[in-house]
């Protein structure tokens, strides 16, 4: 207990020098949990998509359509669950600024391939009997609070409906939600037939086919049987997991996003190295003092641990308050950004690796200074003060 | 002696005893470069990809989309409607005749050489006219394609970029061949992340029937836009909005304005940890030189000398920084290509432009930096009474 006011005594002894020491702390901490918070919420894609589950696009590019008669051919694939397919809708809500990505997709093949998204029965029951129904995601839902029932003028910056003008007007017959936080619910599906009968262009075909296999151990299999099947037709397919899919679309962004988080982590560990530096400078100066505490009989060891758990304390001070401001600024943050970025959250392997940092920023900055301590000769310490 | 005199040989002793303070002095060098490297990292980025989507907007051509659809990729025009919008007022015209080029835009893969992974890259159908239309169109390698072949040809960014594009290589797309018989350039701007093919050709190819999607249209000197507004409005047939094409890619050019923002708003932030850097390691130089300060002022030196001595330091070590931290983000950024996707769905070809007038500000944030970090250490030096900075210990 007398250790703990000690270090207590020690580290206030300069406020000012205390309090500039935390910030800077404070700043690398809530910058490293805000933007690995930020590069975690672009890469979710990839670790929510379900294992078994493969999107089949036309090989041209996603851009490209699907002959409908391929969803037909892709169920009869060995190895193949269930299967759904989807078609962009390109959808704007009031004004083309305000995107909401909308789909047009199968309603009875939907949300079993899609088993993560969670709707209630009755609901589902509604909307399949309204052609004119939507299915809006519970993100998707609150930023723009609509609740069921409501009737939604949804634009398309590509399609025009028949009736003339780019609008269809959909009624919000669910709201779906995930069984996981990172899933992301930021979008809305309506029925592919009522669209298809409904834009001046008609055509049968579809932009995607999403399947399920039976075992992920399938999925190799499947794809090929699949691009094998349409090889040499008019639209060859190409065939991967859904995992491969949006990690191969991350990457398009490409590697300025690398380039950002390196440049920002590099500062981070700077930052670090800078206040390392200040708080090896702030324990030497106490040479002297350490000497007498020495003579006072304090054992090496225990000087040792004081020293330690001083700038452990000092690490975890600054690094707890800057961890607790960035998980404000995402919480803020995933509000305000919500349609552009969903699944910004502060996640506990965030938290975990930021402690791990703050241990090990503690550790080291008092490492050096405690080992000197431990070794220290009471009688050159004095004879040097 | 002058206070310009006195001021100067305090500022001399600071700077040459700077080696005997060497980690802290290098910590304060480090903290103001680490903030300048960041925030240049950011706007070079920023900026270079605006440069390369507004350098390919002409002031003097029309650009027409259909109404709504906000991006090339998402709009169609019927050929009824090209020859519309061909007779529409104050269009100019060469030997050729008008100067109109209807055009198509579709999305390919191609192979990113940076990871090895697919990445969209546009295909765009033209017409011959549409080549007089491209201001600083220069083909550097090749030949231009001829019209009804599936030949196409390249935009530099494109074969710096993406695998397999070199002259004379046959690329497909799914089941669709073409043969690379050209290399062309568009002084570094959007078009040369395209790759450029007959319409005609890709009319076939793609199922767009006699269909295209955007039209280029080059104005005589007294057009005027709203006159073609007018026109369009009273001709029902027509579902198009026209704009200038600088005004179409400036919109298209703020998807990375995010990133200018983003930039900053980190280096701000950083800038405040390393500013409490910085303050601490003057504070603690300060401390250290409690006693040699208050032995100028005793023998005769004036508080604003003794102050002027402290903040020069502190400005000198900071703008060491800036310049280091630009220096860095000079050599590893500037002139870097890469890509990335952009709102129309395509990957835009860029480099790391870095000006200037970027370095500037860069040198005025480590200026600021070393401005509030010396400010108040060389307050409370100059401040304290010189019998008090003798008593205490240190």
């Amino acid at each position: 207990m007398k250790d703990l006011y000690l270090v207590y005594k020690n580290l206030t002894r300069k406020k000012l020098r205390l309090f500039l020491t935390s910030f800077a702390i404070f700043i690398a901490f809530l910058i490293f949990a805000a933007v690995t918070a930020l590069q975690g919420a672009l890469n979710s894609g990839v670790e929510m998509s379900a294992d078994n589950r493969l999107v089949v696009f036309n090989k041209i590019n996603f851009t490209q359509p699907l002959p409908y008669a391929y969803i037909n051919k892709v169920s009869g694939v060995d190895g193949v669950k269930n299967v759904t397919f989807a078609n962009w809708f390109g959808g704007y809500y009031q004004e083309p600024a305000n995107q909401v990505v909308t789909m047009a997709v199968d309603p009875d093949s939907y949300f079993e391939v899609y088993s993560e998204l969670v709707v209630t029965p009755e609901q589902k029951a509604n909307w399949l009997q309204n052609q004119a129904g939507v299915m809006v995601g519970e993100r998707l839902a609150n930023v723009n609070n609509w609740q069921i029932g409501d009737r939604i003028p949804v634009s398309s910056n590509i399609f025009s409906n028949k009736d003339g003008g780019q609008t269809w007007d959909l009624v919000v017959e669910g709201i779906f939600t995930a069984n996981d936080p990172q899933v992301d619910t930021g979008y809305m599906v309506f029925h592919y037939k009522y669209f298809m009968e409904t834009q001046s262009w008609g055509g049968d075909y579809v932009g995607w086919i999403v399947l399920t296999t039976d075992d992920p151990a399938l999925n190799e299999q499947v794809a090929k049987a699949i691009d094998e099947n349409f090889a040499n037709s008019q639209a060859e397919t190409d065939t991967s997991t859904e995992k491969a899919f949006n990690k191969a679309f991350i990457e398009q962004i490409g590697n300025i996003g690398l380039i950002i988080f390196g440049v920002v982590f590099m500062a981070f560990f700077t930052i670090l190295v800078l206040v390392g530096n200040t708080m090896v400078l702030a324990i030497r100066e106490r040479t002297g003092e350490i000497a007498v505490l020495k003579t006072l009989g304090f054992s090496s060891p225990r000087i040792f641990r004081m020293i330690l758990t001083e700038s452990c304390l000092l690490a975890f001070l600054g690094g707890l308050l800057g961890l607790g401001a960035a998980y404000l600024v995402v919480g803020g943050l995933s509000q305000m950004m919500a349609r552009f970025l969903p699944n910004l959250v502060l996640g506990p392997d965030i938290v975990l690796q930021a402690l791990g940092y703050m241990l090990l920023l503690g550790l080291i900055t008092g490492i050096a200074p405690a080992y000197r301590a431990l070794r220290l000769n009471i009688i050159t310490a004095f004879a040097r003060g | 002696m002058s206070l310009l005199a006195q001021s100067s040989a305090v500022i001399g002793m600071n700077i040459k005893s700077l080696p005997r303070r060497l980690w802290m002095s290098l910590a304060m060098v480090l903290a103001s470069a680490v903030v300048v490297a960041v925030l240049l990292a950011f706007l070079a980025m920023a900026k270079g990809f605006e440069a390369t989507l507004q350098s390919a907007g002409q002031e003097d051509v029309a650009f027409f989309i259909r109404t709504g659809s906000a991006a090339e990729l998402n709009s169609s025009v019927m050929k009824e409607q090209v020859d519309l919008l061909r007779e529409a007022p104050g269009i100019a015209s060469n030997e050729n005749g008008k100067l109109v080029s209807p055009e198509l835009y579709v999305i390919v893969d191609g192979t990113k050489k940076s990871s090895g992974t697919d990445a969209n890259i546009p295909l765009r159908g033209m017409e011959p006219q549409g080549l007089a239309l491209r201001h600083n169109f220069k083909l550097v390698q090749g030949r231009l394609f001829t019209p009804g072949t599936d030949e196409l040809i390249v935009g530099e960014g494109v074969l710096r970029q993406f695998e397999g594009f070199e002259l004379g290589n046959e690329v497909r797309f799914g089941k669709n061949r073409w043969t690379v018989v050209g290399v062309f350039s568009t002084g570094g701007n959007v078009f040369e992340s395209e790759l450029w093919a007959d319409a005609k050709v890709i009319q076939t190819l793609y199922n767009r029937g006699s269909s295209y999607q955007s039209v280029r249209a080059k104005l005589t000197a007294d057009a005027k836009l709203e006159d073609i507004q007018a026109y369009i409005k009273n001709e029902p047939r027509l579902n198009q909005e026209v704009q200038t094409e600088a005004n179409y890619f400036a919109v298209q050019g703020e998807g990375l304005s995010y990133m200018a923002i983003f930039g900053r708003v980190i280096s701000a932030v950083m800038a405040l940890g390393a500013l409490a850097g910085a303050l601490n390691t003057m504070y603690t130089s300060v401390s250290d030189r409690a006693k040699e300060i208050a032995t100028l002022r005793a023998i005769g030196f004036s508080n604003l000398s003794a102050f002027i001595g402290t903040m020069a330091e502190a400005l000198v070590l900071a703008l060491l920084g800036g310049f280091l931290g630009a220096l860095a983000a000079f050599l590893l950024f500037d002139g870097l290509s890469t890509s990335t996707l952009s709102g129309s769905f395509t990957q835009v070809v860029f480099s790391f432009e870095m000006s200037g007038q970027l370095v500037m500000q860069g040198i005025w944030l480590a200026l600021i930096i070393g401005f509030i970090s010396g400010f108040f250490p060389a307050w409370r030096a100059t401040s304290v009474p010189v019998a008090v900075a003798f008593q205490s210990r240190g």
